[in-house]
């Protein structure tokens, strides 16, 4: 696609901030996630021949970044990546841990909310805790479609993988997100007190409903 | 159960479409059409929207630091 070096200039300048941004993630710290950027953005102009479009730059610049992180991350690591990135995508019939399936007491609708108040007591430091101990196959899709807002044609695209693939690993991701989280709240004993009151409600022998209206 | 309603199992199943947008009109107006009477997988959808906003916050302000901007700058000025 013919772009002036204007257009592309502007277009970068518009990104950089997001670029680094996921480039911070990506890498763990600015110094690396500067020089990312700016080797992707070499790659880009060089490449500027295999953007297909205006409206696909973004997809296309961050697959560019991504491939760069992966590529210099290999040769730093001087050898073959361990992160099985498309085997564990195959793996269905694992199940996906989920925070509200652990604690949802839908007995105690009428006077509580175990998960909702576990979202409540949830700080921002548990969250990039758990996003940053992600490994990193799961980490870019939730960077991609939860911080900047990728939909899922513009992941698939980033990523260089089928849709299908987008929603079963973000799926995945979201269950490792959630059981790091868990797990977190575990370790600090904060799985939350409404966990606890519908554990002594139990003991102390409320009632049973099928909807918490009906108690 | 007709064509266009679906069950637990299957909302279950496109729980993080429906909360990305990412389903289409049918299967969009069958999953609203569920949620509206199933309160556990109204409830799970809630939890899930929630959750993918305060993972969403964590986004910075995306204006790189300056030192970032000037060596683009510079590099874009020497293509």
């Amino acid at each position: 696609m013919a772009i002036s070096r204007e257009a592309f200039g502007e277009k970068v300048l518009a990104l950089v901030g997001s670029l680094h941004g996921v480039a911070c993630r990506l890498t763990g710290n600015d110094t690396d996630a500067e020089d990312l950027v700016a080797e992707s953005v070499a790659r880009a102009w060089k490449a500027l021949d295999s953007l297909e479009s205006d409206a696909a730059f973004r997809a296309w610049i961050f697959r560019i970044l991504h491939n760069t992180f992966v590529s210099e991350r290999r040769r730093a690591n001087a050898r073959p990546q361990c992160d099985p990135i498309d085997g564990e995508d195959l793996d269905e019939a694992e199940p996906v841990f989920s925070i509200f399936e652990q604690m949802h007491q839908p007995f105690l609708l009428w006077f509580s909310n175990p998960e909702q108040e576990f979202l409540d007591r949830l700080l921002r430091e548990d969250l990039e805790r758990a996003l940053a101990t992600l490994p990193e196959h799961h980490r870019v899709v939730v960077i991609l479609a939860d911080l900047e807002e990728f939909n899922y044609r513009e992941i698939a695209d980033t990523l260089g993988v089928p849709l299908g693939t987008v929603r079963s690993r973000l799926a995945r991701a979201r269950g490792t997100l959630q059981k790091l989280l868990w797990e977190q709240a575990q370790a600090r004993g904060l799985r939350g007190d409404a966990a606890t009151a519908a554990a002594e409600g139990r003991a102390a022998g409320v009632p049973r409903a099928k909807s918490g209206k009906e108690a | 159960m007709t064509k266009h309603e679906i069950d637990c199992e299957k909302a279950l199943q496109q729980i993080f479409q429906f909360i990305d947008h990412e389903l289409g009109g049918d299967e969009r107006e069958a999953m609203q059409r569920h949620l509206h009477t199933c309160k556990s997988c109204f409830s799970r959808a809630e939890f899930e929207r929630r959750l993918k906003g305060k993972v969403g916050a964590l986004r910075q302000e995306q204006d790189a630091p300056e030192v970032v901007r000037s060596r683009i700058s510079r590099l874009l000025k020497t293509f």
